[in-house]
């Protein structure tokens, strides 16, 4: 009897005791495309993400990071149904993700009201943290962030009069324009034209075609996925809108764009002037650690994105939200709340009471050059 | 091109080929390869020779792509004589192909320029690639030379009269099957050589196919399904009024003005610009 007793008296101990450490885990579901147009969203976030589990040897804390990626394919009915998945089998205690606007408006709701924290890093809708949820969490600039520095380097920098907008046809790309034409409005300028397109529009002659009958157009803010942006700048260049096709107007981009472009597409990038949160050449040390230990894992002639950067410091401020306590989905949202002045890659950052990262310190513009190197404006 | 590839096979095979899209992707990626890993490097052809070279290689890899799956996947599944299996692995082998590509090369956009694409034509205000220029003298040329094929030759008679009437054809003496497979030879290699023109015009992806297959399907259907005068001509008409639509309208709106013409296409005529006739119906 005496022995039967204490063998289950060592399984309870055994139980309580697994379960315990079974427990101290932090479950971070991963929702990225991986399939479609945007998948190299995907791609590149897993790398990042990847490379930030290995330098933290995914345990904080004594918290082991467990870490679910699903594609969501920048659809937002792919995205909620991932979303729901992923809540009832995972049971994250975190979800970062989605890349893609439309995608992270579905997936919002559902997270809010499952009360786990959603923890963003490409979206620019300004929907998602004006909609009022209160576990919504992004460290992308919004549409605004980006749009109204956009409209002072294009009135101040460059002295434009007139602009015509270029933008695809998502809550994404109808935001930054919207954000771009109101306040360039409001300073006397003058919008020649909005022109949105769908995404698997590939042949922008027409457009081209378009702006060049337009008269003369001094700035054209672009806001598409990359694939989409360098077919429309080497039409803009053929048409000899542009400085790369012996044009006079220039190209102006937001942060969407991954380092690379210039070199895709080639002369056409010439004078094309963007923000760049994430640039590799940076001289703080973070930044420049990360680019050598990307380098070590991916390869010497690999040059790590924003994408790459952004996934790699979400992981790395879920990370310090469990370095600061938390345990579980309402202790990490606490601990995001209150965080400020978090240096990660890609700058500093300060949740606002929205959610919004409201740290732009070191978002700045850089300027295509001839030898599609790039040039830093001021802010 | 892609259209007419479309419509041959309806015409003979009666069915939808849903991994059309995914045979330019390949043709495409074909070209690509050829052009930036092999003429020029391994060979030292210069720009323009390496880039007709891709085309004849796209050509070549459509029709062995073309060949390998009607005999590994839709032959098998006619003998049965099931017309909803060989439909339904269409799309299995679209999923397939698309994902073997994705495993392949990845989903970051390759940049593929050809020497026709840095030329610009300009009269006037008006201005065009030579891309587009080579695209429309090269689509020209395939269809003239497919029409011919179908018109006067022995093969192009009996694939005729195989999607006249299949039965009969084979009591003629005619291998209805080999002419099913030459059919989708043809269509493939007219995909490979689609792609291959349209590479330095498309974003290209795994699934770069996919953008130009809905307004295929769409130009298809408003010429008359199975019929290719009916094709060539939505094809010209879908492109003219695309261009007026972002010219006039907005470019945001052209997909709505394409299938408000598709809906009305068959609300009116929904046997398309040219009414299928079973006796010429290729």
């Amino acid at each position: 009897m005496k022995q039967v007793l204490k063998a289950a008296v060592f399984a309870f101990a055994c139980a309580v005791f697994g379960a315990q450490a079974q427990d101290r885990v932090i479950r971070i579901g991963v929702l990225m495309p991986i399939s479609g147009p945007a998948s190299y969203f995907g791609v590149m976030g897993k790398e990042g993400i990847d490379l930030a589990l290995e330098q933290l040897k995914s345990t904080v804390n004594g918290y082991r990071l467990q870490v679910q990626a699903e594609d969501s394919a920048c659809s937002p009915l792919q995205a909620t149904n991932t979303v729901k998945r992923v809540l009832d089998q995972f049971k994250p205690h975190i979800v970062i993700g989605e890349e893609c606007s439309d995608a992270s408006l579905a997936i919002a709701p559902i997270l809010d009201e499952a009360k786990v924290p959603m923890l963003n890093a490409g979206s620019v809708t300004m929907k998602l943290t004006e909609s009022g949820y209160k576990y919504v969490f992004r460290i992308f600039p919004n549409a605004e962030q980006q749009s109204g520095p956009l409209v002072k380097v294009a009135m101040n920098t460059l002295k434009a009069k007139t602009a015509v907008i270029l933008h695809e046809k998502t809550n994404a790309g109808a935001d930054n324009a919207e954000g771009f034409r109101k306040p360039f409005e409001a300073a006397g300028g003058k919008v020649l034209a909005v022109i949105d397109f769908g995404r698997d529009v590939n042949d922008f002659t027409a457009i081209a075609t378009r702006i060049a009958s337009l008269g003369k157009v001094d700035v054209l803010p672009t806001f598409a996925l990359e694939g989409q942006t360098v077919r429309l700048s080497q039409a803009l260049a053929q048409a000899r809108i542009v400085k790369g096709g012996g044009g006079t107007a220039v190209q102006m981009g937001s942060i969407w764009l991954p380092y690379g472009y210039d070199q895709k597409a080639g002369q056409a990038s010439e004078g094309y002037v963007r923000i760049v949160q994430f640039d590799p050449t940076e001289s703080r040390k973070m930044v420049q650690d990360f680019v050598k230990a990307f380098k070590a894992k991916y390869g010497a002639d690999k040059v790590p994105t924003h994408i790459n950067a952004h996934a790699y410091d979400a992981v790395m401020l879920v990370a310090e939200a469990v370095r600061r306590g938390a345990t579980d989905s309402e202790s990490i949202r606490d601990r995001l709340s209150k965080m400020k002045d978090v240096e990660v890659t890609t700058g500093k950052i300060t949740f606002d009471a929205k959610g919004q990262n409201s740290d732009l310190s070191v978002v700045h513009f850089v300027e295509t050059q001839k030898d599609l190197s790039w040039k830093g404006l001021r802010w | 091109m892609v259209a007419l590839g479309l419509t041959l096979i309806y015409g003979v095979l009666n069915q939808i080929n849903f991994a059309h899209a995914d045979f330019v992707t390949v043709g495409a990626f074909a070209a690509y390869f050829t052009v930036t890993r092999f003429a020029t490097k391994v060979l030292g052809i210069p720009d323009t020779g390496a880039y007709l070279l891709s085309i004849v290689v796209a050509l070549g890899v459509g029709a062995l792509l073309g060949l390998a799956v009607n005999a590994a996947v839709f032959a098998p599944l006619r003998e049965r004589g099931d017309e909803l299996r060989p439909l339904i692995a269409t799309i299995g082998v679209s999923v397939l192909l698309e994902n073997a590509q994705l495993w392949l090369f990845g989903p970051i956009p390759y940049q593929f320029d050809s020497p026709f694409s840095r030329e610009t034509i300009r009269l006037g205000k008006i201005f065009f690639s030579m891309q587009s220029v080579l695209v429309v003298a090269l689509s020209a040329a395939s269809i003239a030379a497919l029409y011919a094929f179908m018109k006067f030759t022995f093969l192009g008679k009996a694939l005729r009269a195989v999607a006249q009437d299949r039965e009969t054809a084979g009591l003629m003496g005619i291998n209805p099957n080999l002419l099913i497979a030459l059919t989708i030879v043809i269509a493939s290699a007219l995909a490979g050589v689609g792609g291959a023109l349209l590479g330095p015009v498309l974003v290209l992806t795994p699934f770069a196919g996919a953008t130009v297959i809905v307004k295929s399907f769409a130009i298809v259907i408003i010429g008359g399904f199975g019929n290719m005068q009916g094709t060539i001509i939505a094809g010209i008409l879908v492109g003219i009024i695309e261009a007026f639509t972002v010219q006039y309208l907005g470019s945001g709106v052209i997909d709505l003005v394409v299938f408000v013409l598709l809906l009305v296409m068959l609300v009116v005529k929904p046997t398309g610009l040219i009414a299928e006739r079973k006796e010429e119906n290729v």
